[in-house]
């Protein structure tokens, strides 16, 4: 699970010298809200968001058009002079759950991802971030998610794998939830299947708690706003 | 029957071949369904009612409209080379399987003509396999060859209708019908089934309600786990009511699944008995108001067999009363 293997790889440039106007042309043309900065040899310098355009322009200039009188005014600035410069980067080889611990400090929509040698290699975006994890989840296929409540010794994992496996139902995903009670897991399994009622009746003679769907939650952490 | 209620005159197809579709050892989807739909039926004195209506096989062609041809060249070529399971492992088959399948859109079929004719006015159509997971080209969930989506296909190309209306009541949601229809703004899709979070088969949320054309021609109430009768009525009175005076359907197609009981364990839908009558002659009084009451209601899912016979027997009891 890389940032290289996630990232969008072909990635639209500015360079700190493009004009502003330019710049927001760009973004709108490509559906995109982040524009890495570059100069020779690709080597970043800094990212520009369109929020970093709005800030820049009068408000009346950004609703309307091209043609506004404070056009000219607002084409002189440039990218070069409100881009963040020397923005936090990630590397191809960082992993995606590092970008994922990072854009929820960092607070920011999207990592340039560059080279050791500083040069641009790609964007990872909340949205690629997002779609790993869908994948993760495996919730694109069809399938039913079980929540059993297993207390925290070794093997219990692998006496519900093993029901589950005997069933013949192929697993799309599990995800273990340690912040539940204390000595206690929250176990998810993904299964993909229509059939799943067999196997909770199995899984509750085994001694595992089925837990009420309403009593799920896969995050008992504290949030961090 | 109470005296004195008039009643209408209600089709019902049914056919001990139905259960030569084998699905073997641990399987919910079994033979047993639908001797206990047949028994509540007939206990209830409803039987001499209805106007029996055996099964026939399809024509392929009318199968066409709604799934591949190469699709249905697979499933047959899986049932004749003793296939046990074709495309998911839910989908456990017998050699008698193809047929089988072929005989409940053949029945559906003929039961449309029928209501269209006039010569009965409603009908329940107790078939399997079932239909509503199926996909164009992909078997799931028990599920071969989408009756409903083909019927509602039927009555476009053969009857000409304009507009036709799925209201799927089965638990789960019908992702065969709602795909093949999504871009379709003559057939209007409505489901109310178990929140896809935490039910088969993950599709249905409340905001996918068609594509291109056919946007705002779907419609999806998702219920959560523990919800009964009080969220039905509210979602059922919200969503599908005024969908339909809006999109006034001149066929009403149900794909009823009675797995929505608190007591079926294939979901963690609370609906009762009660509730599933109340919704039926919801569904009944919208046949009435828009589509003359051609309602056609074609069976899904629904596995708890002590309960089958009350649901069934109350379900076409709701058809057979004016």
């Amino acid at each position: 699970m890389f940032v290289s293997k996630s990232m969008t790889a072909k990635v639209i440039t500015v360079r700190p010298e493009t004009s502003i106007i330019e710049a927001r042309a760009l973004m709108k043309e490509h559906h995109i809200r982040h524009l890495p900065v570059v100069e020779e040899g690709a080597v970043l310098v800094g990212i520009i968001t369109d929020r970093d355009i709005r800030s820049a322009l009068p408000a009346a200039f950004y609703a309307k058009s091209d043609t506004h009188p404070e056009a000219g005014e607002a084409a002189a600035i440039k990218v070069g002079d409100i881009m963040t410069a020397n923005p936090h980067t990630v590397s191809p080889e960082d992993t995606i759950e590092d970008a994922l611990l990072q854009i929820q400090t960092m607070r920011v929509g999207a990592f340039p991802v560059v080279d050791r040698k500083g040069r641009l290699q790609g964007l990872i975006s909340v949205r690629d971030l997002l779609r790993a994890f869908i994948n993760v989840l495996g919730i694109e296929e069809p399938g039913t998610l079980l929540g059993i409540l297993v207390e925290e010794k070794l093997g219990q994992m692998k006496i519900i794998v093993d029901a589950i496996t005997e069933e013949n139902i192929s697993f799309g995903s599990i995800l273990v939830s340690r912040h539940w009670e204390s000595n206690m897991r929250a176990v998810f399994p993904y299964l993909l299947t229509n059939n799943v009622s067999r196997v909770k009746k199995k899984l509750a003679g085994l001694g595992f708690t089925i837990l009420d769907p309403m009593e799920w939650t896969m995050d008992r952490l504290p949030r961090h706003d | 029957m109470h005296s004195g209620v008039a009643m209408k005159s209600t089709g019902f197809l049914y056919d001990e071949r139905f259960f030569n579709h084998v699905t073997g050892p641990y399987h919910p989807e079994v033979p047993e369904r639908l001797t206990a739909i047949y028994q509540g039926i007939e206990q209830k004195g409803l039987l001499e009612h209805l106007t029996i209506i055996p099964a026939q096989p399809a024509d392929r062609m009318w199968i066409e409209l709604v799934h591949d041809k190469a699709y249905v060249d697979r499933f047959e070529a899986a049932c004749r080379n003793g296939q046990s399971t074709f495309d998911s492992p839910d989908n456990q088959m017998g050699p008698e399987t193809f047929p089988t399948a072929l005989l409940a859109v053949g029945g559906v079929l003929d039961t449309v003509d029928r209501i269209i004719a006039g010569e009965i006015d409603n009908a329940f159509c107790a078939v399997r396999p079932p239909g509503h997971h199926a996909e164009r080209s992909k078997a799931m969930g028990f599920c071969y060859f989408n009756n409903a989506a083909i019927a509602a296909a039927y009555l476009q190309t053969k009857w000409f209708l304009q507009r036709v209306a799925i209201i799927d009541i089965d638990v789960h949601h019908g992702n065969g019908t709602q795909h093949i229809f999504e871009e379709d703004d003559t057939v209007f899709y409505y489901s109310i089934h178990q929140h896809p979070s935490f039910a088969y088969p993950g599709t249905g949320r409340a905001f996918e309600s068609g594509e291109k054309r056919g946007l705002g021609y779907t419609c999806n109430s998702t219920v959560l786990p523990g919800q009964g009768d009080a969220f039905y009525q509210e979602a059922i009175a919200r969503d599908l009511v005024s969908a339909m005076q809006r999109f006034r359907p001149e066929f009403i197609i149900v794909s009823v699944g009675f797995d929505a009981h608190v007591d079926d364990d294939m979901s963690d839908v609370a609906l009762s008995t009660e509730g599933y009558s109340w919704v039926m002659e919801q569904i009944v009084d919208l046949g009435m108001r828009f589509a003359d009451g051609k309602v056609l209601s074609i069976l899904e899912g629904g596995y708890d067999l002590p309960r089958l016979p009350e649901l069934a027997a109350n379900h076409v009891q709701t058809l057979l009363n004016d």
